[in-house]
């Protein structure tokens, strides 16, 4: 699993629907040893948001040279985490996701203590080779977790 | 006021440049003992402000003399009079000066280059195109650039030709950034490049590899896509040619070869990543290599290079029956893989196209496997998808330097295993 010194092995078992294709495949998995704890980094992150004056914009993440500001990390590992989703549900045994970059993420204020991200991110499809622009609404609090609450599939811009 | 004149001092100073406008270098035959006494008494008369190069000695030993242009009439009549045959070695000295210092200006910039050229950066089609004849430059008597055709708008296709000499070497084919989102594929090209003209002569597998086979390099194999790449679009892919009918461009060069052309391991949409073409060979940056290739008509390997994935596979990608040379192309792949693997613990997965990656059809490895190149490899680069085709540059050189062993055994096989 993605982090930087630590490995931690998982294994899972994917099952594909011969029958329904547009369900999603059923995952079953087991994680073996411990996910590192990310309060600290993520409580920090959370009351930077917090206190900005005005709402987060940012595009190209990473950037054409594969950069990442170090203060967009935590934008990235959340579209990340939120793309997950979004490639779990749209899987079949002829498909293989990635996210190949962040095109665009806009923050929208909320009046709650959840952080709102538009994003509109690229998915590549290793099959197809496509690159596909999909929008996703994210929602996250350090202690309540990462909900994808809307995300489409956008026309391919020709 | 004194400091104006310090300054108008100083300013006369850097002016007074000398210089030897019309100077001539004569060449002076010293015939006996007698003329030897002339010159010498030449060389006295100070006011001629002659410069001897090479001293009057001895009768059969030729002087070297620069006389300044006021002097010049005195000079030659003198000699002319006492019939000292002479003759004129350098016209005009400033010239001769003036040629120098552009040759210098020219190898310093050149050595600039070479040393400042940044190989762990991603560098636009200008930069790139301008290295070749760096490399070139720096080379001679090894490397030179041929150019085997043009792109969809025109770009010169370049081709960097290894070579120690002979007549129609059995030749290895390189190519990287076919696909031109792939950018550490052409930064490894040029890392590659460079690598393959520095190690020669200083590396004995490489030594071995070029004293009897040539290399054929083409670092940018789409120009026009990389060109986009860099203007408007960093993931595109394809070419950049015109479909009719469509308003979208492009085909997809490694699905446009003549080898199961038109199979499912391709599209038949114009707006598809894997569009095959209207026919085969119908990019003029496939059908470049593609008479390249056969015209030369030695070519004994050919290695394809993309990103991302970690992969190096072999024939076939549009079947599934296994290809002929199965076992010993396997074999090669795994060793190949295995000392990747050693330099940075890079792991990659090998095989056929079809069982390592999926069914691919009219690809340039397949195409160059049924037209007689055995030896038929492409690679997939770094990484896995965690950054794709946006990879770190920070990860060129890394990328390069595991690639290297894998190369170079491939290359070593084909060179102890002629056919």
């Amino acid at each position: 699993i993605f982090e930087k010194d630590s490995t931690v092995n998982c294994t899972a078992e994917v099952l594909y629907h011969l029958g329904n294709k547009n369900a999603a495949p059923d995952v079953q998995f087991t994680i073996e040893g411990e996910l590192k704890n990310t309060d600290e980094a993520d409580n920090l992150f959370y009351n930077r948001i917090k206190s900005l004056k005005n709402e987060l914009v940012a595009e190209n993440i990473p950037d054409s040279y594969g950069n990442v500001p170090p203060e967009m990390e935590p934008i990235r590992a959340l579209a990340w985490a939120a793309s997950g989703y979004v490639i779990w549900k749209n899987s079949n045994e002829n498909t293989k996701y990635q996210l190949a970059q962040i095109k665009h993420v806009k923050q929208v204020k909320r009046s709650d203590e959840y952080l709102e991200f538009d994003y509109m991110i690229l998915l590549h499809e290793n099959v197809s080779q496509e690159i596909i622009p999909w929008q996703m609404t994210v929602l996250w609090h350090p202690q309540h977790g990462i909900e994808v609450t809307q995300n489409s599939r956008q026309p391919k811009h020709v | 006021m004194k400091l104006i004149l310090i300054f108008s001092a100083l300013f006369g100073a850097a002016l007074c440049l000398e210089t030897f406008v019309g100077h001539q270098v004569l060449r002076i035959k010293i015939k006996n003992e007698e003329q030897v006494r002339k010159l010498q008494f030449l060389e006295t008369l100070e006011h001629l402000k002659l410069d001897f190069w090479r001293d009057p000695t001895k009768p059969g030993h030729p002087s070297d003399l620069r006389v300044p242009f006021p002097s010049l009439q005195a000079v030659k009549i003198f000699l002319e009079s006492h019939g000292i045959p002479y003759s004129i070695m350098i016209k005009d000295v400033q010239q001769l000066l003036d040629e120098e210092k552009k040759i210098m200006l020219l190898s310093k910039e050149q050595e600039r280059s070479t040393s400042t050229f940044d190989f762990a950066s991603y560098h636009t089609l200008d930069e790139i195109y301008s290295w070749l004849d760096t490399l070139v430059a720096n080379h001679p008597g090894l490397v030179s650039k041929i150019q085997i055709g043009e792109s969809y708008e025109k770009r010169p296709l370049y081709v960097l030709k290894f070579s120690t000499g002979g007549s129609n070497r059995p030749a290895i084919w390189l190519d990287t950034g076919i696909h031109s989102r792939e950018w550490v594929t052409q930064a490894t090209g040029v890392w590659t490049a460079n690598k393959l003209a520095e190690d020669y002569g200083r590396d004995p597998s490489i030594t071995a590899i070029l004293d009897s086979m040539d290399i054929f390099f083409e670092i940018v194999t789409n120009p026009d896509g990389y060109a986009f790449t860099h203007s408007s679009n960093r993931l595109w892919r394809k070419t950049r040619s015109i479909n009719a009918g469509s308003s979208c461009i492009g085909v997809d060069p490694n699905r446009n070869w003549d080898a199961g052309f038109g199979g499912s391991g391709s599209s038949s949409s114009p707006c598809s990543e894997t569009y095959r073409g209207p026919y085969a060979h119908s990019e003029s940056e496939v059908k470049s290599i593609v008479d390249f290739i056969l015209g030369h008509g030695n070519v004994k390997a050919l290695i394809s290079i993309h990103s991302y994935s970690q992969m190096l596979m072999f024939p076939y990608g549009y079947k599934s029956e296994p290809a002929p040379d199965f076992q010993e192309l396997n074999e090669l792949a795994e060793k190949a893989v295995n000392d990747l693997a050693a330099v940075y613990g890079t792991k990659y997965t090998y095989g056929s196209i079809i069982d390592t990656i999926y069914v691919a059809s009219g690809t340039t490895v397949d195409w160059a496997y049924e037209n007689g190149v055995k030896y038929s490899y492409t690679f997939e680069l770094r990484d896995t998808g965690r950054y794709g085709f946006l990879l770190p540059s920070s990860q060129i050189i890394p990328t390069a330097t595991e690639t290297w062993p894998a190369l170079l055994d491939i290359m070593l096989h084909v060179q102890q295993h002629p056919y």
